[in-house]
């Protein structure tokens, strides 16, 4: 299908009305690198990129990104790399600079793929991201955000404003890894791993995976075996093997379900040796 | 049905129209003439339609030539140094065989500038860094690398 419709409002309420009288062959677009590619376009879009609010940084408790902020923004925030070291990690190796420059953090999650680069640190910090339709705000954590590959809870009419994340404690470090064949590949995994530490005891734990089940997820299993422990090197490999458990991975064209389940538990623990260094 | 956009295009006003879903990449070779933006994959992997939109360079062949509506774009055939003269980029290219066959060489001059003008002291690592979004098929990374740290010790005053 060709576009025969391109929509550049200003506001929300004015995308909102051009959502209502386009109906269900309309789409919303962002920065675009997900839609433009390919023929096969909806018939209508409706750009959000003017609507000037729905990008920016807020870093604080929470810390608020809207959605319509580009990658290369939230890789350049200083804050963001002090308080969120994972986030800036994955934004260092999410595509390419002109990618980023036009590629959205809301879009690389309405996009919904299992791959998601910025899913697996957003969830470790708790993540919650604010919807807005026709009929009011919402807000919902990011796990139930997804629901499978290019499914998410967004109602056709709806669009992602913003993602909120906790404000790390002291003591809390956290990280971010993706395996890949060459740099621009789609993550083959990737792990996200959040530690707070006092006195060598894990006082809390947040563990995520990405390209390794249908959405992008928590490994609350594992999160639960370390969390009131000691990390020692047992207890690494123990997480290692539990995170195997928690997921189900697929054979595809980029690599074996097989060897995403071994790579987890590798990248799983190199990220506490690495946190508990 | 098309609309008129007006925008800075490699330093001169300029309005043209622009259809619904037509690519960045297929209004400046297409009705504007500019065809140093080449088409290579056409899905955001190989970086040869790499331009600049307000200073930050983008794939323009994922780009909707409506956005660029009020804004600056500037696309090799703008891209010029002090004088008038080649770019420190553009002449570094030239001089250290960064270019063979070319047909990447616009949008690696364009991604060498976009890091240049961040950072006139880039290390390897982040020359090579910069330039993950732009694929040579000769293969000349060798001599592009080269180009640009030639460039940055220009720019630096230091040859």
């Amino acid at each position: 299908m060709k576009t025969r419709a391109y929509h550049r409002p200003r506001t929300l309420d004015e995308a909102f009305a051009l959502k209502r009288e386009a109906g269900p062959d309309a789409r919303f677009i962002a920065g675009g690198t997900d839609l433009m590619v390919g023929q096969q376009q909806p018939a209508t879009l409706i750009s959000l990129r003017s609507i000037t609010d729905l990008a920016g940084i807020d870093v604080g408790a929470p810390t608020k990104i809207g959605a319509l902020t580009p990658l290369a923004d939230l890789l350049a925030n200083k804050e963001i790399a002090a308080l969120y070291p994972a986030v800036t990690q994955a934004c260092h190796t999410f595509a390419s600079m002109q990618i980023r420059n036009a590629a959205t953090v809301g879009g690389n999650l309405c996009n919904a793929s299992p791959a998601a680069d910025l899913a697996p640190p957003f969830l470790v910090h708790g993540a919650r991201v604010g919807i807005l339709g026709p009929d009011g705000a919402r807000e919902i954590a990011l796990e139930e955000f997804f629901l499978g590959p290019g499914r998410t809870a967004l109602a056709d009419d709806e669009i992602l404003t913003h993602v909120l994340l906790d404000k790390p404690a002291p003591e809390t470090r956290a990280v971010f890894s993706r395996k890949t064949r060459v740099r621009m590949d789609i993550a083959l995994a990737s792990v996200a791993v959040l530690l707070e530490l006092g006195d060598r005891v894990c006082r809390k734990a947040r563990v995520a995976a990405g390209a390794v089940a249908p959405t992008p997820l928590r490994l609350t299993a594992v999160e639960q075996l370390l969390e009131g422990k000691r990390i020692t090197p047992k207890l690494m490999a123990d997480a290692a093997e539990l995170a195997k458990t928690c997921i189900a991975p697929v054979d595809d064209i980029r690599t074996s379900a097989d060897y995403r389940r071994r790579i987890i538990g590798v990248y799983i623990r190199r990220a506490l040796e690495e946190l508990c260094a | 049905m098309s609309e008129t956009i007006a925008f800075e295009l490699n330093g001169q006003p300029v309005r043209v129209a622009a259809e619904p879903g037509q690519r960045l990449l297929d209004l400046l070779r297409g009705p504007l003439r500019l065809t140093g933006t080449k088409e290579g994959c056409a899905e955001g992997e190989c970086g040869a339609c790499t331009v600049m939109v307000d200073d930050r360079p983008i794939n323009s062949c994922l780009f909707p030539a409506l956005e660029v509506d009020g804004r600056e774009v500037v696309t090799i055939e703008g891209l010029r140094g002090p004088d008038n003269r080649l770019s420190a980029a553009q002449q570094a290219f030239a001089d250290a065989a960064g270019t063979q066959c070319g047909f990447c060489s616009p949008g690696m001059v364009l991604t060498a500038t976009a890091l240049l003008n961040e950072n006139t002291d880039p290390s390897d690592e982040q020359i090579r860094d910069a330039l993950v979004g732009n694929l040579c098929r000769c293969t000349g990374y060798v001599q592009i690398v080269d180009s640009v740290r030639i460039a940055a010790e220009h720019l630096r005053g230091e040859s």
